[in-house]
């Protein structure tokens, strides 16, 4: 089961926090930095996923006050707001849908057994979660899926509505049996 | 380096929390999670897809321990909007400044949301820019998605309702379906 924090509808939270190996993490931002957006992103081939980012985390800021923090090792925070009833289903399409990606990136990282198994894919994210403690989705009962078919069929009304204004009743209710099936 | 994706802006913040702040942000955090006029708020900003606040005490050190504990927890946000980072800091310091407060009133550091100036150049300071960004719909706004969710239920109750009807009841049906939906065409 996933946190119950990581959850607001049906929409989840995932926050895995990573230590970047020393002297690995110009190599790794470049990597990231390097990713093509949209469709070419590795990203795309991971379904249920609505945002996702990988940020190369160097050290805390000191705040001027306080004792001073270092981290000892810099960190890879990757998040993402996913859709789904378990976190492993989720893992699962990130190993399988990042391919060679996610061995490019945590490979960086210490500790990272691989995508190879499945399995200590899962438990190296999973041992590395951090749970939200607030979760907030504006649209957290859609999924992806809702969310693209909604934008797509409002697209289609607008056109549709255009295209029949001032049509008589019978010609208008086949142009709408022909466009919208049932 | 990417914080924007289409209309997708991603905003990722790590603030050092005072000694005790974790035990108020507990209750903070208990509110938003219970109390729905608190996040309900946030929905009438009407630009925030997702966020999230996560508090970290132990970064990992690589080592099948409990990795490194600093000398402070750290108050992690996430963010991801439409619209220009200026304007959603604004939005954020003047709408829900009470629950700015509230939440980022154990950070070191945090100067309070208004006035706006230096409540910005507090996130500046904190923030970290996204090695790389993904949104699944880049072109689309909180409210689109919003509007166009309204239109796909309440075409779907058309649709079904509409079946086997004359041609003039149709007519009078459809009508009114737009009329019903027109304010998110």
């Amino acid at each position: 089961m996933n946190g119950r924090h990581d959850i607001c509808g049906q929409a989840h939270s995932l926050t895995v926090l990573t230590s970047i190996c020393a002297g690995h993490e110009s190599a790794l931002a470049r990597y990231l930095n390097a990713l093509g957006s949209g469709p070419a992103s590795p990203l795309s081939h991971v379904g249920r996923t609505h945002f996702a980012r990988w940020v190369v985390v160097g050290d805390v800021v000191f705040e001027g006050t306080g004792e001073r923090d270092h981290l000892q090792f810099a960190q890879l925070l990757f998040t993402s707001n996913f859709d789904g009833t378990d976190l492993d289903s989720y893992l699962e399409s990130l190993r399988t849908g990042l391919g060679v990606a996610a061995d490019e990136i945590w490979s960086h990282c210490n500790g990272y057994p691989g995508s190879g198994d499945p399995a200590a894919f899962a438990a190296y994210m999973r041992r590395h979660h951090v749970e939200s403690s607030l979760f907030f989705a504006a649209y957290g009962a859609r999924t992806v899926e809702d969310v693209t078919s909604s934008l797509a069929l409002r697209n289609e009304l607008i056109a549709f509505a255009m295209s029949t204004q001032g049509l008589p009743p019978a010609d208008l209710q086949s142009a709408f049996e022909r466009r919208f099936p049932r | 380096m990417a914080n924007i994706e289409g209309k997708a802006t991603a905003i990722t913040v790590l603030t050092p929390v005072r000694r005790g702040g974790p035990i108020l942000l507990g209750v903070v955090f208990w509110a938003g999670r219970n109390l729905a006029f608190t996040l309900a708020k946030l929905e009438t900003l009407s630009f925030i897809h997702y966020a999230r606040w996560t508090l970290i005490k132990r970064f990992p050190d690589g080592s099948d321990g409990e990795g490194q504990r600093p000398n402070h927890t750290y108050l992690f946000f996430e963010s991801n909007f439409n619209g220009t980072w200026d304007q959603y800091i604004d939005a954020f310091s003047e709408i829900v400044a009470l629950r700015m407060k509230a939440i980022w009133g154990t950070s070191l550091g945090f100067p309070g949301p208004l006035p706006v100036e230096p409540f910005k150049q507090y996130i500046r300071r904190n923030e970290y820019v996204a090695n790389h960004y993904w949104s699944a719909y880049p072109g689309h706004t909180t409210t689109e998605i919003i509007s166009a969710g309204d239109v796909a239920t309440k075409f779907k109750a058309f649709h079904e309702a509409s079946a086997g009807l004359s041609p003039e009841a149709f007519d009078a049906a459809y009508k009114a379906f737009l009329t019903q939906v027109q304010g998110n065409l």
